[in-house]
């Protein structure tokens, strides 16, 4: 597909002798929302972090827009993940020293940008997830919700052209869950971004426009849910 | 669902001829089939026979004749009762999904297959749910949350399904 913003093919990890994942590939689009679901130890998690650039894959490919993210250079791999890709994990990964807008602006600060403009971009980013007021809140004052909705806001800042998220909503509780994923998936449809989605939940699947299944580090297969 | 004690519900809001009833039912469960006139009827018929409701007015304003129907004393009094008693925690037979399973397996038909399409169907009618507006009436939320929490519950099932149908192929032996 020429708008695929994510192309795995092949792709092959294994922790020591644990083989991870088997020869998995799939794609994500611009403006798509997959998740990537199965049951604990499928994989799920390595394979998202291989498609972000943080691990290598002993085999196969991985095409992040118009990169091989595998045979560029360390630089290029940094600064492609810093501006075109945005991560949140499960419990929000807020650095805790820091006030709530540097923690937001951070992506904006580690990529060059000057503080002024990047604490405007971080209190509008703050107000879009409805934590206005918080600036100079520090992560340990936040509920689990916050954290991460402070999360989604840090991994959107650079406007990312794909955004991963792993188990978004593992520190949520019910309610706080659904207005989470309201917000990341309002943000990335409105920059027609592509959302990996990691999750074994299938209310959570459901969000998707399309699951691809793994089992014991392989697709067992792929669902169109539009 | 026991439609008769619904239908008592429904005339304990207030008196409603079945056209009415038959609207009003279908908002209280809009995930639902739709109730059938035929249904409401015969039903109305069984409740008039054993005395729980009572024609109290017929209209015939212009249209066919419609009979209003009200709840008797006696009808109030089984409401109540069907409200204060819980009902029962297990369905009495197996459900659909499960009962394909079993004879799949039984038959040595393409279970991992069956269960793949299940959860695919599943999971799409989740979605359609999950992206129709509830809206503020929680009466409505309540129906669609139980909805939603009982297809996640079979999709849960489904998943565990097609773990233990996959060991069991790996072992090279029925489950």
């Amino acid at each position: 597909m020429s708008d695929a913003v994510l192309t795995m093919a092949g792709v092959e990890y294994a922790y020591r002798r644990t083989a991870a994942l088997r020869g998995v590939s799939m794609t994500a689009r611009a403006g798509e929302i997959v998740a990537v679901t199965g049951p604990s130890g499928s994989g799920k998690s390595t394979l998202l972090h291989i498609a972000s650039g943080v691990l290598r894959p002993q085999a196969g490919t991985v095409r992040l827009l118009d990169h091989d993210l595998l045979s560029i250079g360390e630089a290029d791999r940094c600064r492609l993940r810093r501006r075109e890709v945005g991560i949140v994990l499960q419990f929000g990964q807020l650095v805790p020293d820091l006030p709530l807008i540097d923690n937001v602006a951070l992506p904006l600060l580690l990529d060059g940008n000057d503080m002024a403009g990047a604490r405007t971009a971080a209190a509008g980013w703050l107000e879009r997830v409805q934590l206005d007021g918080m600036a100079a809140v520090i992560p340990a004052e936040l509920s689990g919700g916050q954290a991460q909705r402070a999360a989604v806001a840090r991994a959107l800042i650079t406007g990312p052209a794909v955004v991963f998220a792993d188990e978004p909503t593992g520190s949520t509780d019910l309610l706080g869950g659904e207005l989470l994923l309201d917000l990341l998936i309002g943000a990335v449809r409105e920059r027609n971004a592509a959302l990996v989605l990691v999750t074994h939940d299938n209310t959570i699947a459901t969000r998707a426009d399309r699951e691809v299944r793994l089992r014991d580090g392989l697709v067992d297969h792929e669902v169109r849910l539009t | 669902m026991a439609t008769s004690e619904v239908l008592l519900a429904l005339l304990g809001e207030q008196p409603r001829h079945g056209y009415e009833i038959k609207h009003e039912y279908d908002a209280w469960f809009p995930d639902s089939k739709p109730l059938a006139f035929g249904q409401v009827y015969s039903t109305l018929g069984r409740l008039e026979r054993d005395g729980l409701v009572e024609v109290v007015e017929t209209r015939q304003d212009g249209a066919p004749q419609r009979s209003v129907y009200a709840l008797t004393d006696q009808g109030r009094r089984h409401l109540r009762d069907w409200l204060t008693k819980p009902a029962p925690a297990e369905g009495t037979s197996a459900e659909e999904i499960v009962r394909k399973t079993v004879a799949a397996l039984r038959t040595g038909t393409d279970t991992a297959g069956f269960l793949t399409r299940q959860r695919a169907s599943h999971l799409r009618r989740m979605r359609e749910l999950q992206q129709q507006p509830a809206g503020r009436d929680p009466a409505f939320r309540l129906v669609r949350a139980h909805t939603l929490a009982r297809l996640d519950a079979d999709l849960r099932w489904l998943d565990l399904a097609a773990e233990l149908t996959h060991r069991a192929q790996e072992r090279g032996s029925n489950p």
